[in-house]
C-alpha cells in the first residue's frame, strides 16, 4: 500500500507540470492577443503597443517566456490579476469557498439520490423504477443546467418566492442566509450529475449481480435482501469511491456555469470573466487550481479505492 | 513470428461489418431519430417556416407575449422569437456536425497511429489525457478565450474538448485486434500497415465510434450553448439558443417564454442524439452498457 502511494504521488508531479504547460500554450496560441486586451479600444500607436510588449517580455521567443513564467507558477505565483490589481492567489482564496460548497453540497445530494436509485433500478430490471429512473436520467442530463437554474428561479423564487432567486452570503450571516442561497444552485447542478450516476450505478450493480458467486450465494438459499446487500453490493462498493471522484470533478466543471447563473463569486465565476475580459494571467490561475483540486481529490479517490481494494495495488 | 500455422483454422473469415446488428431496431434509436427529424428538417426549410427576418430590429414590438403574429412572443429588441429559434437549429446543427466530422477525422487518425505505432502512442496518448485533466469545458472556455468567439472557433474548442474520448476509443479497439489471427492471416499474404489498418481493424471500431460520436455530436450542442450562455461562443446578433437564454435572463421575471423555448430546443436535441448514441450502442452489443464500456 505504501509504495503504491508513494507511485502514485510521484506520478502527481508530472500531471502538474503537463497542466501548467497546457494552460500556458493554450492561452498563448494566437500571439499577440494579451496585449490587444491591455489595449482595449483604446487610440494606441505601434509603438506604444512595441513598448508594452518588450515591457511584458512578450517580444521574446515563446520557450524563453515559457521557461520563466514556470518556475513562478510552480511555487502558486501566477503574478498580478490586470483588472482586480491584487495577486491572482488571493483572489482565488477568496472565491474559493463558494466553489467549494457548491460542489461538495452537489456531490452529497447526488450521491445520496443517484446510488440508490441505480442500485434499486438495477435489481428491479425492467421495473417501474428502473424505466421511470432512466427516463428521469435521459432527460436530466440532456438539459442544460443553466437553462434548469433559470427554471426553478422562475418558480421558486419568482412565482412562489420561498428562496432567493440569486447572489450570496457567507456563513457569517447566518446559516439560513448563506443555505437558502445555495439550494437552487445545488438542485440545479445535481440533476445531470445523478444521471450519470444512477447508469453508473446500475450497470455496475447489473454486471455484479451476474457474477458466479451472486448465483452461488442464492444456491445457498439465503434471502434475496441478504444477496443484494451483503454479497453484491459489498462489491459494487468499490464503484462507490470511484464516483465519487467522478462527481467532484463533475461538480467543479459545472460551477463554471452555475455560478454565472445564480450570480455565485465562485471560481467558476471567476474563470469566465477572466475569459471574457482576456485576464489571461487571471484565467491562468484561476484554472489551474480549479483543475489542482479536481486533481488532488483524484488523487484522495485512487488512493482510498487502492486501500478498499486490494487488487489494484498489483 | 507465431509457431502455429494460421490458415487451420476451419471457420471462414466473416466480412468486415461495421455493426454487428442484433436487433433490427432499438426502440430508444427510433424514438431519437424520431425526433432529431423534425430539428433537422427545421434547419433545412427555416425561410420557409417563417418569413420574419431573426435580425430584424422592431423596438416597439418588444417583450410582446406570445400571439398569433409571433406563437413564441418577441424578444427585448423586438425581434420574433419563433424565427430566432428555427434560424438557431441551424446553429446547433452547425456546430454539431462541423465538430462531428472533425472529431472523427481527428479522433480515428490519431486513434489508430497510437494504437498501432509506440513512439506515436507515446506523444498522442500522454497529450490527449493531459487534455481530459481539466474538469467539464473549462478547457473549451480557455480555448475560446485565447482564439476569440466565433461559430468556427467553438467548433473547434468542441473538438479539442471531444478528440481524447474518440482517440480512446480507436486506439483501443486498435490494440485489441492488434494480434488477433485474421490479422495476421493478413499481414501473412502480404498486407502493409495501411491495408491492415483501414480494411481490417478499423471497420471492426466502427461501432464503438459512432455511438461515441452521436454523444459528441449532443456535447456539441450542450457546449456550444453553454459558451454562447457564457458569452464565449457565438457572437450576438446570431440567434444561438444559448445566447438566446443569455439575452433572455434580464426578463426572468416579466417574460418567462423567452427562456423556457430555447432551452426546451436544446434539451429537445440533446435528448434525441443521447437516444440514438443509447439505442446504437444497444443494438452494436447490448452487454456493452452493462460492461460500463461505452
Amino acid at each position: 500500500m505504501f509504495e503504491y502511494a508513494l507511485r502514485r504521488i510521484i506520478s502527481f508531479i508530472p500531471t502538474i507540470f503537463i497542466t501548467l504547460t497546457l494552460i500556458f500554450f493554450i492561452t498563448r496560441m494566437v500571439p499577440g492577443s494579451p496585449i490587444s486586451s491591455l489595449v482595449g479600444h483604446q487610440a494606441v500607436s505601434a509603438e506604444q503597443i512595441d513598448a508594452i510588449t518588450r515591457d511584458l517580455g512578450l517580444d521574446r521567443p515563446i520557450l524563453v517566456q515559457y521557461l520563466e513564467w514556470l518556475p513562478h507558477v510552480l511555487i502558486g505565483d501566477f503574478g498580478n490579476s490586470l483588472f482586480y490589481k491584487q495577486p491572482i492567489i488571493e483572489v482565488v482564496a477568496e472565491r474559493f469557498p463558494v466553489t467549494l460548497y457548491l460542489t461538495v453540497f452537489s456531490m452529497i445530494v447526488t450521491i445520496s439520490i443517484g446510488m440508490p436509485l441505480g442500485i434499486y433500478a438495477a435489481i428491479r430490471r425492467g421495473g417501474a423504477v428502473d424505466y421511470a429512473s432512466n427516463a428521469f436520467s435521459s432527460i436530466g442530463m440532456a438539459m442544460p443546467s443553466f437553462w434548469l437554474g433559470f427554471l426553478l428561479i422562475i418558480v421558486f423564487a419568482v412565482s412562489l418566492g420561498w428562496l432567493p432567486a440569486s447572489g450570496y452570503r457567507s456563513p457569517d450571516f447566518g446559516i439560513w442566509n448563506w443555505l437558502s442561497r445555495l439550494i437552487l444552485p445545488v438542485i440545479a447542478q445535481s440533476l445531470a450529475q445523478i444521471g450519470l450516476v444512477v447508469r453508473m450505478t446500475r450497470a455496475s450493480m447489473i454486471e455484479v449481480m451476474g457474477q458466479e458467486y451472486i448465483t452461488m450465494a442464492r444456491a445457498k438459499g439465503l434471502s434475496e435482501t441478504r444477496v443484494v446487500l451483503k454479497h453484491a453490493l459489498k462489491n459494487a462498493m468499490t464503484q462507490i469511491t470511484t464516483v465519487i471522484g467522478l462527481t467532484f470533478a463533475l461538480g467543479l466543471g459545472g460551477s463554471v456555469i452555475i455560478e454565472n447563473v445564480f450570480a455565485l463569486p465562485g471560481l467558476g465565476q471567476l474563470i469566465t470573466i477572466a475569459a471574457i475580459r482576456r485576464d489571461y494571467s487571471m484565467l491562468e490561475g484561476g484554472i489551474f487550481y480549479l483543475t489542482l483540486v479536481a486533481l488532488v481529490v483524484n488523487l484522495i479517490v485512487d488512493l482510498a479505492y487502492a486501500y478498499f481494494n486490494p487488487r489494484i495495488r498489483y | 513470428m507465431s509457431t502455429e500455422p494460421i490458415g487451420t483454422q476451419s471457420e471462414k473469415l466473416s466480412p468486415p461489418r461495421a455493426i454487428a446488428w442484433h436487433q433490427r431496431a432499438n426502440p430508444m434509436f427510433v424514438v431519437g431519430v424520431l425526433m432529431l427529424t423534425p430539428l433537422i428538417l427545421m434547419a433545412i426549410m427555416a425561410p420557409f417556416l417563417t418569413f420574419l427576418d431573426p435580425l430584424s430590429i422592431n423596438a416597439p414590438q418588444k417583450l410582446l407575449p406570445p400571439s398569433w403574429a409571433h406563437p413564441f412572443g418577441t424578444d427585448h429588441f423586438g425581434r420574433d422569437v419563433l424565427a430566432r429559434i428555427v434560424y438557431g437549429s441551424q446553429i446547433s446543427l452547425r456546430v454539431g456536425i462541423g465538430s462531428t466530422i472533425l472529431t472523427a477525422l481527428f479522433g480515428i487518425f490519431l486513434g489508430v497511429a497510437s494504437g498501432w505505432y509506440h513512439w506515436a502512442d507515446a506523444i498522442i496518448g500522454r497529450v490527449s489525457d493531459s487534455l481530459m485533466i481539466f474538469p467539464g469545458f473549462v478547457l473549451a472556455i480557455m480555448i475560446m478565450a485565447a482564439i476569440g468567439p466565433s461559430e468556427f472557433n467553438v467548433i473547434i474548442s468542441v473538438t479539442v474538448l471531444y478528440v481524447p474520448r474518440v482517440i480512446r476509443t480507436v486506439r483501443a479497439s486498435v490494440i485489441e485486434f492488434r494480434g488477433a489471427e485474421f490479422v495476421e492471416a493478413a499481414r501473412t499474404v502480404g498486407a502493409g500497415d495501411f491495408r491492415l489498418l483501414f480494411l481490417h481493424i478499423l471497420p471492426k471500431a466502427a461501432g464503438p465510434v459512432m455511438v461515441q460520436l452521436s454523444f459528441g455530436f449532443a456535447w456539441a450542442i450542450l457546449v456550444e450553448a453553454g459558451l454562447s450562455f457564457l458569452g464565449l461562443g457565438t457572437p450576438p446578433p446570431t440567434p444561438s439558443w444559448g445566447s438566446m437564454i443569455a439575452d433572455a435572463r434580464d426578463f426572468i421575471r416579466s417574460a418567462w417564454w423567452l427562456i423556457t423555448v430555447p432551452g426546451f430546443m436544446i434539451t429537445l436535441a440533446v435528448l434525441s442524439l443521447n437516444l440514438i448514441g443509447d439505442g446504437l450502442r444497444d443494438m452494436l452489443d447490448p452487454r456493452l452498457q452493462s460492461k460500463g464500456i461505452l
